[in-house]
């Protein structure tokens, strides 16, 4: 008896493994396409979207992914292509500045004690799925001076001179 | 009115000089000279309002030419007037190195007489005093009417629709250049 419940526990503890393992990822491919907003001048906030394809070692059906991106977390949506996802969202300007930002993707169980540990407010330790960087070269904010202004300057200095040039001559 | 006509003819070539030293108008030449350099700074702000303020050319052809029109006459009489102020001035500067100029010149000249080097010496110095003022009064007032002309249809007009902003900057830089001209320091 104590025999068999001991092969059974060996049992357990050797597939258990392959059971949690059936739905998560293990060791994924990851390939990400990001585009952050560049032109501050044209548009209201900044915006990162975050193109990937994710390729887990074994087959893992209806995958539910999420984003932690500065502590700020997003689900990823599924494109029409198989196994690729999307993650998008939008921030002001000066909120997003220029960096190297990290995301990482949990799944539905990392998200869970992800979220469960940001409710007990204690540092989450989970591991997630994958980790990568978006890196921002940040917005610009059109030209330091305007061209009316340099215009202005210009036309401002040159009738500078003629007006010294002009007293100069008008002296006795 | 005969007397008067007799008086005149009995002026002197050395008066005559005076008098066309001291008198406003302008000889043909400098009022052409005026009055071309005054049609093209006048038409610049056109490049600026089809341009930069995205003014039809041709909606607004008739608007640009009475712009122009009128900015030419009061930035042409700008320049009168300012050459006015400065030819004594000038002519007062540069006196003396014309005279010495010309005096060295005329050293070898025994035949002439001493008026009539005294007359050449009036008269090239009132040649260069036309010169230097009739073309630093272009330069000057040029400077002040663009200057002007951006600052009002850039910052002071700015909210305005670009055909109010035409007319009125346009008339602001070139009334403003005509005003400031009449002043005599």
């Amino acid at each position: 008896m104590a025999k068999t419940s001991t092969m059974l526990a060996s049992l357990v503890v050797v597939l258990l493994p392959f059971a949690v393992l059936g739905s998560t990822c293990v060791s994924p491919d990851v390939k990400t396409e990001t585009y952050t907003t560049t032109d501050g001048m044209a548009s209201m906030d900044t915006v990162f979207v975050v193109e990937f394809s994710l390729k887990c070692q074994q087959k893992v059906e209806n995958l539910n992914l999420y984003a932690d991106i500065n502590g700020r977390t997003v689900p990823a949506t599924k494109t029409n292509k198989a196994d690729n996802y999307q993650i998008s969202f939008s921030e002001e300007h000066k909120n997003l500045p220029s960096g190297s930002y990290q995301v990482r993707l949990y799944d539905d169980e990392g998200y869970s004690a992800l979220k469960k540990a940001q409710r007990s407010d204690s540092e989450s330790q989970i591991k997630p799925v994958h980790t990568f960087h978006i890196s921002h070269p940040g917005v610009w904010k059109g030209p330091l001076l305007q061209s009316e202004f340099v215009a202005s300057m210009v036309a401002i200095l040159v009738w500078y001179f003629a007006y010294t040039a002009k007293a100069k001559l008008q002296s006795n | 009115m005969s007397s008067k006509q007799a008086k005149n003819k009995q002026l002197t070539k050395e008066e005559e000089l005076l008098l066309q030293d001291f008198s406003r108008n302008v000889s043909t030449k400098s009022s052409a000279l005026f009055y071309g350099n005054a049609l093209i700074v006048s038409a610049i702000p056109i490049w600026l309002f089809w341009r930069i303020h995205q003014m039809d050319l041709y909606q607004s052809g008739i608007l640009f030419a009475v712009g122009t029109i009128i900015s030419t006459y009061l930035v042409a009489l700008a320049y009168k007037n300012v050459k006015f102020v400065l030819k004594h001035k000038i002519a007062l500067k540069r006196e003396d190195a014309v005279s010495r100029e010309m005096t060295k010149k005329f050293a070898d000249d025994k035949k002439m007489t001493k008026k009539e080097k005294d007359e050449r010496i009036l008269w090239k110095k009132n040649e260069v005093a036309d010169y230097e003022a009739t073309t630093f009064s272009i330069f000057y007032n040029n400077a002040l009417y663009l200057a002007l002309l951006i600052v009002c249809s850039f910052y002071v007009l700015r909210s305005v629709g670009p055909t109010f902003n035409y007319l009125a900057s346009v008339g602001l830089a070139a009334g403003l250049l005509a005003l400031f001209s009449t002043s005599t320091k």
